[in-house]
């Protein structure tokens, strides 16, 4: 989906922030994911009613789709994070360049996140699983965060996570 | 981007005698090898652990689902194992993601609870965050404003810098140090939600943008390290049990080179002409009184030996009194008026006999009577000091 048709559905979201590199500057450094996810929540959390907790709370969310890309996407291409708000929500659009065999991983893993038993398959992997998978990731967000998710596919390689975040509600 | 955070390792740390395992910092490993060490400290905390085991989690600022997981893994599993120990995981209510994610470990084994620790954390608590004091809070500030405008550049307060309020209250502190220094942010925290909402509406009735007012612990802090010029905690240290433990923390947050500056109170130091008998006995009653829900109201004087062992150097102190001859008299009476009602509410709570309570409410009336006689002279010693952190 190119940027045109993108744009209805996103009129609604005012852009706040957002930032591009390259795929192989970014995945040099696993540290990254850290800065990154601390600068952007700062920048964007001052004007909200606590910008501390809102920094705190955005940052733990962003840090974990920066960790999904680091960990699913590919050295070639470049990465870019977009941050949108429409009242208490922030609307983070991640885009990062992935192998086939991840597009078809986080469609199938994005899916899970809206159905029923999303709870139950989050406590059975924290229950069973040894290391937490991206799926889980993803079920983090929509269950502890309240995000809601999506997915875009752009142009091969490249793929869209999209993630509504109401934390304004959360925090306040 | 501050850098300081970036760097800061995470803590864990297993305390024997209570009992007690705490992870704070941020902790964002790419693999569980990164933290391989305090798994195993985690591990032989649970080994070593009989009937309960806490879980402190109250300053993990940041934590990763690696860690989590892994974390969570070795709780789960000695929980299959060990049917002889509970765990309970304290968290914050300041850090909400925290209560959120470890309150799913008790859904998964009942053996694991989470209890939120703040909820109720220093002894004169409900005090202190009472709403209906909001008036006489005001009228406080109005009166210490007086003098604390000309105090403050003398300890550091100076335009653009950055500055924190720490136990800012109904924040007006912060907008009339806004408006008076204009710093180039203004962080003000406090622990009462009532409080932040009052002052958030006040700001944005009068206009006032660009203070961040946030909830918080001002023992346990979720502001990051090095981030202030001048931090400002006033009349907090005394009212809070374990004042040294608030002054770590503003220790932590103020840049090296950057000053804390702290204002108390010697309550037995009030004083009023005439009745000053009566006045006199009162507050030193209130002292006696106030040190059975563990205040120090006479903690004035005794900033400087405070800072200088919390590790500041180049301290300065100095005393104001507030008396009602520096504005309309009434508003010193009517500060006195609250307080009588406050402090009496306190006596009842510590069972003091009535005629006590009866004396004791005359001192204030006593008070107030001087602050507003066409002769009489009130006043209410206050000691401002602070300290640098040394470079």
């Amino acid at each position: 989906m190119n940027a045109a048709q993108r744009q209805p559905a996103e009129a609604k979201f005012e852009p706040l922030l957002q930032f591009e590199m390259e795929m192989g500057t970014f995945l040099s450094d696993w540290h990254h994911c850290d800065q990154l996810s601390n600068f952007m929540a700062r920048m964007i959390s001052h004007n909200r009613t606590d910008p501390v907790r809102h920094s705190n709370f955005f940052s733990s969310a962003l840090n974990e789709l920066l960790e999904v890309s680091f960990r699913g996407g590919s050295p070639e291409g470049r990465i870019g994070c977009s941050v949108f708000r429409q009242g208490p929500k922030e609307r983070v659009r991640l885009s990062f360049p992935c192998s086939p065999t991840q597009r078809r991983f986080f469609g199938e893993a994005v899916a899970r996140t809206h159905k029923g038993d999303a709870y139950a398959r989050y406590l059975d992997a924290i229950s069973t699983d040894l290391a937490p998978s991206r799926e889980i990731v993803l079920l983090d967000l929509a269950i502890n965060f309240d995000a809601e998710i999506r997915l875009e596919e752009d142009d091969p390689p490249s793929i869209s996570i999209i993630v509504d975040l109401p934390l304004e509600g959360i925090v306040s | 981007m501050s850098t300081a955070v970036l760097a800061a390792p995470f803590q864990a740390v297993f305390d024997a005698n209570s009992q007690e395992f705490s992870l704070a910092g941020v902790i964002r490993p790419r693999s569980v090898d990164e933290i391989a060490y305090s798994i195993t400290e985690f591990r032989r905390a649970i080994d070593e652990a009989r009937g309960v085991l806490y879980i402190n989690v109250k300053r993990l600022a940041q934590m990763n689902n690696t860690a989590f997981h892994a974390f969570s893994r070795v709780v789960l599993d000695a929980c299959r194992t060990r049917s002889d120990i509970r765990f309970v995981v304290v968290t914050s209510s300041v850090v909400g993601w925290t209560e959120r994610m470890f309150h799913h470990l008790g859904k998964i084994e009942p053996q694991i609870t989470v209890e939120v620790y703040d909820s109720k954390f220093y002894p004169g608590q409900s005090f202190v965050e009472d709403t209906s004091f909001i008036p006489i809070l005001r009228a406080q500030t109005k009166m210490t404003w007086r003098h604390e405008r000309t105090i403050l550049p003398r300890h550091g307060m100076r335009p653009g810098i950055a500055m924190a309020d720490i136990c800012c209250g109904i924040g007006d502190f912060a907008v009339l140090a806004q408006k008076e220094f204009q710093p180039a942010r203004i962080v003000a925290l406090d622990h009462s939600k009532p409080s932040l909402a009052y002052a958030r509406k006040v700001a944005a009735e009068f206009g006032v943008t660009g203070i961040e007012y946030t909830y918080g612990d001002a023992s346990e802090m979720l502001l990051e390290d090095n981030q202030f010029d001048f931090v400002t905690c006033r009349h907090s240290l005394q009212v809070f049990n374990q004042p040294e433990l608030l002054l770590k923390e503003l220790y932590r947050i103020v840049k090296p080179g950057g000053r804390v500056y702290i204002t108390n109170e010697k309550n037995s130091h009030c004083l009023g002409e005439p009745r000053a008998q009566s006045i006199q006995w009162t507050y030193n009653e209130l002292a006696r009184l106030l040190s059975h829900f563990e205040m120090d109201v006479e903690l004035g004087p005794k900033s400087r030996r405070y800072l200088a062992d919390a590790g500041f150097d180049d301290i300065l102190v100095e005393s104001f009194m507030i008396t009602n001859l520096d504005g309309d008299p009434q508003d010193f009476a009517d500060v006195i008026a609250g307080w009588e009602k406050m402090f009496a509410a306190m006596a009842a709570r510590h069972g003091e006999a009535p005629k006590f309570i009866d004396r004791f409410r005359q001192g204030f009336r006593d008070h107030i009577f001087a602050a507003l006689h066409p002769k009489g002279y009130a006043g209410w010693p206050i000691w401002a000091a602070s300290g640098r952190k040394p470079l």
